[in-house]
């Protein structure tokens, strides 16, 4: 599985982005930078994350960091899908 | 040209009391074909899935049959407020759903015995099953994106309130004292809604298991959405819907190309959902 591509496309689709995912970088910020990323869209991807790519995410996983780029949330994905 | 729908508001005959916010939309052309009972999702969901869900009831309407969209208790435009709902009062209303619109069915002169659809999105699925095996009658089902069980679906909804302290900095330890304070028997607020432990514990213990099949043929029509190109039914799904074929039901599947409109940043739609939807249920 292609994990970049998988959650740059899931990211799109959740936040509802129009192909705006194509242009991040693993520097790209996420939390606190995007505004469509809420609430509501951190539990919508993450369950997203669960159902499609098949990993489990505790809830103590849930992070602040986890979020704050493109590349942590990819390392996070890898991570989770390797352990 | 569709015609306009009867919006009413429903004395709810439940101990819940109050009164249910309706949309009724009477079937066009000569014969009904049958009867549809819509039942919204939870919470946020059933505001993402409002356009989605008058979009199908219209095109079912103007392929000949009656839809009847409920509020249930201390949802949208009905009486109460969401703190006060309970699993078990909302079965009740989807029940009274169904009775309305088989009195109304008697009233419009219609043909006996066309099928009754219950008709969920994700724990609007869960509703049906856990409603239809008090029903006392047969009906089909149309399920859209259902839910194996309604754990996960409660984890989800308490995360909410996870991820809103993530955002403010603070997460570790919010999840354990949730579950703690509905253990004790306490309401919790989430994202602005306030969720009674009796609603909480209707939704973590229901699943989608089968009610005792009461005729022969009836359906179950299972559509999940998706923007893979190569997806298929997910394995907890066809473990699932195995179990409804086992118990009897015809149940087919339907993978459909679209967003999840229920949970989308943006209110989205999902065409070919709407088309395959009307397509399988009009099929004989």
């Amino acid at each position: 599985m292609d994990i970049n591509k998988e959650v740059r496309r899931i990211l799109d689709e959740v936040l509802s982005l129009n192909g705006r995912s194509v242009a991040f970088t693993s520097d790209t910020p996420l939390l606190g930078a995007i505004p469509e990323l809420d609430s509501m869209a951190v539990v919508t991807l993450i369950t997203t994350l669960e159902e499609q790519l098949g990993l489990v995410v505790d809830d103590d996983d849930i992070d602040g960091a986890t979020f704050a780029t493109f590349g942590s949330l990819t390392d996070f994905v890898s991570g989770k899908l390797n352990s | 040209m569709p015609a306009s729908p009867e919006a009413f508001f429903l004395p709810a005959t439940t101990a819940a009391g109050g009164q249910r916010f309706c949309l009724y939309h009477p079937a066009q052309g000569a014969s009904r074909r049958g009867s549809v009972l819509y039942i919204h999702p939870f919470a946020e969901e059933m505001n993402k899935a409002r356009r989605m869900a008058a979009l199908q009831s219209r095109t079912l309407a103007q392929a000949g049959f009656a839809v009847l969209q409920i509020d249930l208790h201390g949802c949208g435009d009905s009486s109460g407020d969401f703190g006060d709902a309970t699993w078990h009062g909302w079965i009740e209303d989807v029940l009274q759903g169904c009775h309305w619109l088989r009195e109304r069915h008697g009233k419009e002169g219609s043909q006996a015995n066309v099928p009754l659809w219950l008709w969920g999105l994700r724990s609007g699925c869960l509703l049906a099953a856990d409603a239809a095996r008090q029903l006392g009658e047969p009906c089909n089902f149309l399920f859209w994106q259902p839910p194996a069980a309604g754990k996960p679906l409660l984890q989800q909804f308490l995360r909410l309130k996870v991820a809103g302290d993530l955002i403010g900095g603070q997460a570790k330890g919010v999840m354990q004292a949730l579950r703690q304070q509905l253990a004790d028997g306490a309401a919790v607020e989430i994202a602005g809604y306030l969720m009674a432990p009796g609603l909480a514990s209707g939704l973590e213990q229901s699943i989608l298991v089968p009610p005792t099949l009461m005729a022969q043929a009836q359906r179950v029509e299972w559509f999940e959405l998706t923007t893979r190109e190569d997806a298929s039914l997910s394995p907890v799904s066809t473990q699932t819907m195995g179990q409804w074929q086992q118990a009897g039901f015809q149940a087919s599947s339907h993978i459909v190309q679209g967003p999840a409109f229920w949970q989308t940043t943006e209110i989205e739609d999902a065409p070919a959902l709407i088309a395959a939807t009307t397509a399988a249920v009009s099929s004989d």
